[in-house]
């Protein structure tokens, strides 16, 4: 079989794109994708018959758009593939969850498309079963075309929110409210930048309103979601209103959300002598589907170009997507401007996967030495865990630097390190691959 | 006909086809899918396979229930009860 000229891996929106690309200049490409069909999650495909969740007529537009084309480009694109990392032979390691064999792969060159993933910031309670990311519930809503079920509460920060709540209440089952710790409405200098220069962001934006209001769905703006306690089988959400009061609102489900990340945990960096490695779309520069789109399609003809010994520069639009991103987050920036870490009980859990909590981290902290991102990681397990830190590697960084101010700020890859593989994999699979024994043998 | 369906802790769960697991619990009502080795609930979270939270062990291997596809005749186990 011929030598894989580009592998892509993540057939979301950058993926596809930087496939079409590399396709069109005439290169053997396949794409890895871990899930069964492609879209990744903002273009989660509905199963059989389910309704279609409601999204604005533009981006339906887009979605189909690229869709189409991918279909049409007839890559290669291998399902159920979980990628794992790159070797430091370069080669791409994934496990293929059809099979459960382990996968090595050879290519000239590697897109890592591997999408965002959302922020959550710590509040008591948010490990407990109930409790979700709101992205997480918006992807299963697009699977089955079903609302979540029974009282559910959004609460964080952003504009996934209002889009996730207008998408309930299209479906049947509007949110009982939506906490959000920014005010939009009072940040008239942002609302007027993204009005004048990005209409139909503010355009979509209203519509989703406009269907939180017509199903009564209060959007309590420079609100704070406190903490998080069973109620028999539910669960009960103790918030803090834009006048400072507390009140308790009951749940079946919980939806957190406090902005997106790029998903690059633990990817080691572009060793020189391997094949070129390039990071596209949300996996480069967390700024949703449409700069994906573009970001995937340069980086499509980057590799196709550099396999030919040209170079090729960033995506022009990107600029225009980069300020508009920019403007929804002072758009949205929180009321509150106490750091949002600062007031956490002890015994709030910071790493799920570890059970590692505040007063485990301050502890830590508290002595003369000065710990590193790293030697809190191997100390004290934060960030060691089954999320590869994930969704506690930025909070406890963050967490440090607050308790620290006069050492220099820990960055989330501090405490993660980069290794293969980034996500864990069945020791069978790997025992089986042969890739312990092949390493042996070359020594 | 009637609909497929896979097994947790002794429950037949109703499936659809192309659904995943984590899906069929969540319209099962299904919100606790077990506990982990420190006591952590294992719980549907990111619904993108990047948490590990809600792993399940699914035919004799562990696995994300948001990634796995539902299958007739599937057994799921919570973690606790996955021995070993």
């Amino acid at each position: 079989m011929a030598e894989i000229d580009v592998l892509i891996v993540g057939a979301g929106p950058a993926g596809m794109a930087a496939a079409i690309e590399a396709g069109k200049a005439g290169l053997r490409v396949v794409v890895l994708e871990q899930h069964q069909t492609p879209g990744g999650a903002i273009f989660r495909q509905a199963i059989a018959d389910a309704p279609a969740v409601r999204i604005p007529p533009r981006v339906a537009a887009i979605r189909h758009e690229l869709s189409a084309a991918f279909a049409a480009s007839r890559i290669e694109t291998r399902y159920g593939h979980v990628f794992l990392g790159i070797d430091s032979d370069g080669f791409v390691l994934a496990e293929d969850r059809n099979t459960g064999a382990f996968v090595t792969l050879k290519a000239k060159s590697i897109v890592l498309a591997l999408g965002a993933v959302e922020k959550i910031l710590p509040r008591p309670g948010w490990e407990r079963a109930g409790v979700s990311t709101a992205g997480g519930l918006q992807v299963m809503m697009k699977e089955t075309g079903r609302a979540p079920a029974g009282r559910v509460l959004l609460a964080g920060n952003g504009p996934l929110l209002v889009a996730v709540a207008a998408q309930m209440a299209a479906l049947g089952n509007p949110p009982v409210a939506v906490i959000e710790a920014g005010d939009p409405f009072r940040r008239f200098a942002a609302g007027v930048a993204l009005a004048a220069f990005h209409q139909h962001l503010a355009v979509e934006a209203f519509g989703y309103l406009r269907e939180l209001r017509r199903h009564r769905v209060e959007w309590q703006r420079g609100a704070t979601l406190q903490r998080i306690e069973r109620d028999g089988e539910g669960l009960i959400a103790c918030v803090r209103n834009s006048a400072g009061e507390i009140k308790f609102i009951r749940a079946d489900r919980i939806g957190l959300h406090d902005g997106i990340r790029s998903n690059e945990f633990g990817l080691a960096p572009a060793n020189a002598r391997g094949p070129l490695v390039v990071h596209a779309g949300d996996c480069r520069e967390a700024l949703g589907a449409e700069a994906a789109i573009a970001d995937g399609r340069a980086a499509g003809m980057r590799v196709a170009a550099a396999l030919r010994g040209f170079t090729h520069a960033e995506p022009r639009e990107l600029t225009r997507l980069r300020q508009a991103e920019a403007i929804l987050s002072r758009l949205f920036a929180p009321v509150e401007t106490a750091h949002p870490l600062a007031a956490l009980p002890d015994d709030t859990v910071l790493c799920r996967c570890e059970n590692r909590n505040v007063g485990e981290l301050k502890a830590l902290c508290g002595g003369a030495d000065g710990l590193t991102g790293r030697e809190v990681k191997h100390h004290g397990r934060f960030a060691m865990g089954s999320c590869q830190g994930r969704f506690c590697a930025d909070n406890t960084a963050a967490l440090m630097a607050h308790l620290r101010p006069d050492l220099p700020a820990p960055q989330a890859r501090d405490l993660t390190g980069t290794r293969w593989p980034i996500r864990p994999v069945p020791i069978a699979a790997l025992a089986a691959s042969g890739v312990g024994q092949a390493k042996e043998q070359e020594i | 006909m009637t609909a497929p369906i896979f097994r947790f802790k002794g429950r037949a769960i109703p499936f659809r086809p192309g659904e995943s697991v984590a899906a069929a619990l969540d319209a099962a009502g299904v919100t606790l899918l077990g506990h982990d080795a420190l006591g952590q609930a294992n719980r549907y979270f990111c619904g993108i396979g990047a948490c590990q939270n809600c792993v399940a062990l699914i035919d004799g291997v562990v696995r994300e229930t948001c990634l796995t596809l539902a299958a007739q005749g599937m057994v799921v186990v919570p973690m606790e009860d996955a021995g070993g």
